[in-house]
């Protein structure tokens, strides 16, 4: 029987049955799964989380340098910080087999921008394969290595949300031995990009791109389905599956290998068909390049959208021209459902500090990133992996002694060993005094918690030294570190006040574990609630945003005979006994029967 | 039994953290025990941060099927909160669609701060029923908090669904799948809660 894997599952299990020994990655919606099914079903392959893609790339390509088969995962953004070794990486070629999968997010479903990946390809002259759901999935990256040895290249594989999330039927095969002995191979023409020898690689490049062109025409994962020839489609991916339940009687040419183009065969597959029609998510990347080989497209971006998501519903609406009508056009308001922080979250109470003292908070990528919604509205900038901090710095030189006070830093831990030591560093350096605040909750949070080099836990969950951030400010020249609880708000308010107020940087290390974290919860705690009688309606607690707390608008006296336009009700089965309303309440009407401290771990 | 035809589209609407990607994934699996082709497409990311979460199950014999229901073609709504599923009917409602929704509401931040009121309950009742074929409204979560655990709400609902005999699955199919992909130690419970939910339906036909 087939196997109901996720897409992110079948390229894991693609590396396994391809007999890749080595596979790397940095988590990062939508790709997160696929290391996580390497390191937990696949005990063959050696897993790694590294610390950001640009090492994982380079992990990776040493692994492969010796003829080992070698997998690297990330999700499209990922890939930014990759570049700068993919594109030498393309030059020096591989040895053994090398896999890079991208994850795209369009529609930006979890991620900063929605960049077509497919434009790697083209820029690192390397070849792109393209599944369109996981059994394609699976069989593109065994494929993948094998073009990779065949033509000396890294190979990358493109997925996008609707992929690696879907599950699908798989049909599942052996594992495979790869083909080449693993030993260190000494070759510096080939390995060592000096001028003298990367300028004769760039020949070998463009040489090999021929022969990759060539390769295309006959790849058997581009398919030519000759149906109704009043219509003909090219398409790729998870557009492939949109066009063809919208269109199942047209023509297709489904690129499975969206780079380089099989340029004859696209020009015999026009000669069959009146009209053609390219459909594609995001850019005009097939039919801009259709355009330059001078095949003429009656249908594509002029037509269907650049921006966000492609949807068997908007290719029957704009394509095929049958408009959707409304099933009902607003039968109620309803109110918009975004992510919220978790209830209990160590973010909140640093967010609500902030808040508090006005500050701008130059942001970055991770779960506070939810910070900037309301209502606690108190994130300002979230740009890349590590940008907090080079944000902060240049404020503080732009600004000048007038900036003292009025801005921080807020990036996670886990970001924090991505790309915020060169940041770090730099404040120092450059003599800034911006203050930045780590705030650590001993995990990847917003990925559904991986391990990172500061955690002591490996990918498989094997104890590893744990980076000391107190240690590493330290190291890096902050004479100012505090280590500070976010659920304590009091005292948090003051360390956040007199450090940002400082003519000298400083660290702020949160000592927050996230909330979802299990094995840092070792008690459960009992939940708060709200004495109504108390209760005066203040909104105070509700303005922590937090899930567990609800308005109760029913307009009356409390039992002191106090007027108030409602009451606040905390969710029992939500609550966790973070104690942060507990600290807000004026009126001693937020209790809990358990001991209270401030914190999710009592020894905070 | 009413009709089951193929191409089936089934959408489980709710919000995250209430385990609609896991059920997703066990009633296809359930399907294709049975010998049909399933597929689950679902978007997940910052939506298991409180946000709106919605799985698609589509179950067919042959053709190319994708991971998204087109809009409108939905066959039956699993709702797990009552907000979430009106949402989804507005997308992918039409007059023959079935729906089976748990009747306790999750505010969403903006109703938490006072900003935005939920929409009254007994209105969003009586869309629902008007705008599908036939709508079953079910206490599951109290049902759950009067079985000992919040968490047990997402079976109790696919039991309903499975007492509704909308479908070709019997609860033997989906106790058969239940007990290959849950952990041992959470299958009485399960069991149990599905159990109470086929029930309940029952008891109201």
């Amino acid at each position: 029987m087939k196997k109901l894997l996720s897409g992110n599952e079948a390229i894991a299990r693609g590396a396994y049955e391809a007999g890749a020994t080595f596979a790397s990655a940095y988590p990062g919606t939508p790709s997160t799964e696929i290391l996580e099914t390497v390191a937990k079903e696949y005990p063959e392959i050696y897993a790694e989380w590294s610390p950001n893609e640009k090492v994982a790339m380079e992990v990776a390509m040493g692994a492969a340098f010796t003829g080992a088969r070698a997998m690297v995962a990330m999700k499209h953004v990922g890939v930014n910080v990759a570049a700068d070794p993919l594109m030498t990486l393309s030059y020096t070629g591989i040895c053994g087999g090398l896999v890079v999968v991208t994850a795209d997010d369009p529609q930006l479903y979890s991620s900063q921008n929605e960049q077509d990946n497919r434009n790697y390809a083209k820029f690192a002259k390397i070849p792109m394969l393209e599944p369109s759901d996981s059994q394609e999935a699976k069989d593109f990256v065994v494929r993948a290595f094998e073009i990779s040895e065949q033509f000396d290249t890294p190979v990358m594989v493109r997925s996008v949300t609707r992929i690696s999330h879907a599950r699908t039927p798989v049909e599942l095969k052996e594992r495979m031995k790869p083909p080449l002995e693993v030993k260190i191979r000494k070759d510096p023409p080939k390995y060592v990009m000096l001028p003298v020898y990367g300028r004769k690689r760039h020949v070998v490049v463009e040489e090999r791109f021929k022969k990759l062109k060539e390769f295309a025409e006959t790849f058997d994962l581009n398919k030519m389905e000759i149906n109704d020839t009043e219509i003909g489609i090219i398409t790729s991916g998870i557009s492939y599956q949109y066009a063809k339940e919208v269109f199942p009687n047209a023509s297709y040419l489904k690129l499975g290998m969206i780079w380089p183009f099989p340029e004859k065969m696209i020009k015999d597959f026009r000669s069959k068909v009146k009209k053609l029609y390219v459909i594609e998510e995001l850019d005009p990347f097939i039919e801009e390049n259709l355009k330059i080989m001078g095949v003429q497209v009656d249908l594509g971006k002029d037509t269907l959208p650049i921006c966000g998501e492609l949807t068997p519903t908007i290719i029957k609406e704009k394509v095929a021209g049958i408009p959707e009508e409304p099933f009902l056009a607003n039968p109620e308001n309803i109110p918009p459902r975004p992510p919220n922080m978790c209830p209990g979250c160590p973010h909140r109470g640093m967010f609500y500090t902030i808040k508090k003292l006005k500050l701008y908070a130059t942001g970055d990528i991770g779960c506070y990133t939810l910070g900037a919604l309301p209502p606690l509205t108190s994130l300002d900038t979230c740009v890349c992996m590590g940008a907090s901090i080079g944000h902060s710095m240049g404020m503080s030189k732009a600004l000048g002694d007038e900036g003292r006070g009025k801005f921080v830093a807020v990036i996670g831990d886990s970001t924090f060993m991505h790309s915020g030591m060169t940041g770090l560093a730099d404040v120092v350096y450059n003599k800034s005094y911006a203050t930045v605040i780590i705030a650590d909750n001993r995990i990847t949070a917003m990925t559904g918690a991986q391990d990172h080099p500061a955690t002591g836990y490996t990918i498989r969950g094997e104890a590893t030294h744990a980076v000391d951030f107190e240690e590493l400010g330290k190291a890096l020249g902050f004479k100012h570190i505090v280590k500070a609880n976010p659920y304590d708000l009091e005292t948090y308010e003051k360390i956040l006040k007199e450090e940002t107020e400082r003519d000298e940087p400083s660290l702020i290390i949160n000592q927050g574990p996230c909330a979802l974290l299990r094995r840092a919860l070792p008690k459960a705690k009992k939940p708060f609630y709200v004495d109504v009688d108390k209760c005066i309606g203040c909104k105070r607690c509700i303005g922590l945003g937090c899930p567990a707390i609800t308005w109760n608008a029913e307009e009356g006296t409390n039992a002191d005979g106090k007027k108030r336009k409602g009451y606040a009700v905390i969710e029992p089965t939500l609550c966790n006994g973070c104690a942060l309303c507990y600290q807000l309440c004026n009126v001693d009407a937020i209790k809990t029967e358990d001991k209270v401290f401030y914190g999710l771990v009592e020894n905070l | 039994m009413s009709a089951f035809s193929c191409p089936y589209n089934l959408i489980i609407a709710g919000v995250g953290g209430q385990g609609n990607v896991l059920i997703s994934q066990l009633i296809a699996r359930a399907f294709i025990r049975k010998g049909y082709q399933a597929i689950v497409g679902e978007t997940y990311g910052v939506s298991q941060r409180g946000g709106s979460v919605m799985s698609h199950v589509r179950v067919f014999k042959e053709g190319v099927v994708g991971p998204i229901i087109p809009e409108g073609l939905g066959n039956l709504v699993l709702g797990l909160e009552p907000m979430e599923t009106l949402r989804i009917l507005k997308a992918y409602g039409n007059p023959d669609i079935h729906v089976i929704t748990n009747t306790r509401p999750i505010s969403p931040v903006d109703v938490i701060a006072g900003n935005l009121s939920y929409p009254d309950l007994d209105n969003i009742f009586e869309s629902i029923s008007l705008l599908s074929k036939r709508a079953w409204m079910l206490d599951a979560s109290d049902l759950a908090m009067e079985m000992g655990n919040a968490l047990l709400t997402n079976m109790i609902m696919v039991g309903a669904m499975l007492g509704t005999d909308l479908l070709p699955l019997t609860m033997d199919d989906f106790v058969v799948i239940l007990q290959t992909y849950t952990k041992t130690e959470g299958f009485d419970a399960n069991r149990s809660a599905l159990q109470r939910g086929f029930d309940t339906i029952k008891a109201t036909e």
